[in-house]
């Protein structure tokens, strides 16, 4: 991904021929809507596509973050075992449609997983992927990128540069789309469909668009000092009202959030013991065993468990990597079968210090 | 490089503290070179089908390339652990961590505070004071167990207790009826006013169940110690050493890389531990 970014207008009708003009090279990855659920899946027959999707269950970023992964074999070797490392191949694949709070979602989770310390299997997934972003005209009850600086249009992100992360840039514009493209491989991937050059009515209507999407918001978020608001109210009421009263630890919000990396591993035996593997599976700070050491449990709470969940996008993401780690794509509340809504909690603690 | 792939490191010798608690003396098999670890760091020990946890170094890195890990068979691996024979083989990932903050607390008295186990990651950076003896004023241990029987590495205590400007007080929780015991009983915080060492110039280290170093923390703030040079070791649950598997998480800090030696001062007014 480049400086260079260069825009270009394909007609709508030839939106289906292009998808299926990049299903001959890649394994293309998009929107699929099946009953009320969203889902990023491979797409046989660009007729799949949902381009006026709201929101997915599973975020596109944990298309590339595995939810299990071999680490490596262990096999029987004389009296011991051989070491054999094991990495994902993937065929080169587009992830298409992904809307501006979850390509900031990739984002995030990549200042984990290739930051300090680079995760080799994350590496490796990640380098057959194209990413196709698609601006987001469809605001959900939940959503609320605007208030984290993520979308709902794609640009500048909390004044850390250009946009990143993403290929190629769509615009729905009703009978056209305007396709902005970062870098080489992206104007590679727009090489394969007939275009025009944007006219200044096309930029136009995009900023139309993009302002027009933010009125739709209702839901927000006020950021204003919250890492240090959430760290002074580590004990605030509502951790046990709400964790203790409504949290039933399901895991549930950490499976749908696309920030969240953590995980468990496990070996893996064949009944003769000739092959075992290491495995890795995504794992919830909710879950009750997370924090568990010999004797003890340092989280043995959900109220401890939700003030993690809470605390850590909204405050200690801040102070890991420099951003929060939160994008405001509200999964977490949708899919909460009590509703909990970590809005709500950020503005409750803040009108209590208020109104000291 | 995958940091995420094990090496094999073979079994070179073992010495059995007590039925459950062993020192495991390793080497990298041939060709691997060396490990290059400071006291206070761990490794990621595992074996096939048993999983990984990690474990801190129990002796400072040796002229032949061993290193030591003294581990207590509490659960699934180290009872696996606890099966191996000398020249059989286990796995190892690391170093991972920070260490003992050794050159930092050079020229101060050092306090020395270890409850049971706790005594583990102490123990390469006594030996490593030990070598480096002229570096360090005083060097004052107190060391807390439940038992007698369970304050590992008595065998060396005499050569401790040996080197200039050094006292090691001993206390246990209970004595079995029958054994002999001269030493203090009652709680490790129980021998501060037997110690001689001036708060002004000593630094702490201190390594034990956390609830045992919330005493000793604030026990010696109200000695006049200070909080900016007392040092703590934290165990949390761990699967990958490097801030990715998220387990360790204490507040903001990873207790794998941010830690598990920490300034008392960085940790304190975190929800989920007891400091």
């Amino acid at each position: 991904m480049g400086d260079q970014v260069s825009a270009r207008i394909i007609r709508e009708e030839d939106l289906a021929r292009w998808t299926e003009e990049l299903r001959q090279d890649y394994a293309v990855i998009g929107p699929v809507t099946a009953g009320v659920a969203t889902s990023f899946r491979p797409i046989e027959n660009p007729s799949e596509l949902d381009w006026n999707y709201t929101s997915t269950v599973i975020p596109p970023s944990k298309a590339v973050y595995s939810p299990r992964q071999t680490l490596c074999r262990f096999l029987k070797a004389g009296r011991g075992y051989r070491i054999e490392e094991v990495l994902p191949s993937r065929e080169k694949c587009v992830l298409l449609g992904v809307h501006p709070c979850d390509l900031h979602g990739l984002l995030v989770l990549e200042r984990t997983l290739l930051g300090e310390t680079k995760d080799a299997y994350y590496a490796a997934a990640r380098a057959s992927v194209l990413v196709i972003g698609l601006n987001c005209q469809s605001v959900g009850d939940n959503c609320f990128c605007a208030s984290m600086g993520t979308g709902p249009f794609f640009g500048y992100w909390m004044g850390q540069g250009p946009p990143q992360g993403c290929d190629v840039l769509l615009t729905d514009l009703g009978d056209r789309f305007l396709v902005e493209t970062f870098g080489e491989e992206g104007e590679q991937l727009i090489a394969k469909v007939e275009s025009s050059p944007p006219t200044p009515q096309d930029i136009g209507e995009k900023l139309r668009r993009e302002a027009a999407a933010k009125e739709w918001f209702r839901k927000t978020l006020d950021t204003r000092d919250l890492p240090a608001l959430m760290r002074r109210n580590t004990y605030h009421p509502t951790w046990r009202i709400t964790g203790e009263g409504r949290c039933l630890s399901c895991t549930n919000c950490t499976m749908v959030c696309p920030t969240c990396f953590c995980y468990d591993t496990r070996d893996r035996a064949e009944l003769d013991l000739s092959v075992i593997e290491r495995i890795r599976e995504w794992d919830s700070c909710q879950d009750e065993r997370f924090a568990e050491v010999h004797g003890g449990n340092f989280r043995s709470t959900r109220e401890a468990r939700l003030r993690q969940f809470v605390c850590h996008k909204l405050s200690y993401w801040v102070e890991q990597y420099g951003c929060f780690g939160c994008v405001g794509c509200g999964r977490c509340m949708t899919w909460c079968p009590t509703a909990i809504d970590l809005t709500e909690i950020a503005a409750e603690i803040r009108a209590d210090e208020e109104r000291k | 490089m995958n940091v995420q792939l094990p090496r094999d490191a073979v079994v070179t010798a073992i010495t059995e503290h007590m039925p459950d608690t062993r020192t495991f003396r390793l080497r990298l098999q041939d060709g691997e070179g060396k490990l290059a670890f400071r006291p206070g760091q761990f490794n990621m020990v595992g074996l096939p089908g048993f999983g990984e946890a990690p474990f801190t170094f129990s002796s400072p890195p040796q002229a032949d390339g061993s290193f030591e890990h003294t581990i207590r068979a509490v659960g699934r691996l180290t009872k696996g652990l606890f099966k191996l024979h000398v020249g059989e083989v286990l796995h190892v990932r690391g170093p991972f961590g920070s260490a003992w903050p050794l050159d930092q607390v050079k020229g101060r008295d050092l306090l020395i505070v270890a409850g049971g186990m706790g005594m583990v990651p102490l123990r390469p950076l006594l030996l490593e004071a030990f070598m480096k003896r002229p570096d360090y004023g005083k060097i004052v241990i107190l060391f807390g167990a439940r038992t007698p029987g369970e304050l590992i590495y008595g065998e060396e205590f005499d050569s401790w207790r040996g080197q200039p400007e050094t006292a090691l007080l001993l206390t246990v929780d209970e004595v079995p009826p029958g054994e002999e015991w001269k030493a203090h009983t009652g709680v490790v915080t129980g021998l501060f006013p037997d110690m001689d060492i001036d708060p002004d110039n000593a630094a702490v280290l201190t390594c034990g169940p956390e609830i045992m170093m919330r005493f000793v923390a604030r026990g010696l703030l109200l000695r006049g110690f200070s909080p900016a040079r007392m040092y703590v070791s934290l165990e949390r649950r761990m699967r990958c050493g490097t801030g990715h598997c998220g387990h360790c998480q204490l507040g903001p800090k990873f207790v794998c890389k941010d830690g598990p030696v920490f300034r008392y001062e960085e940790l304190s007014g975190l929800p989920d531990t007891m400091l």
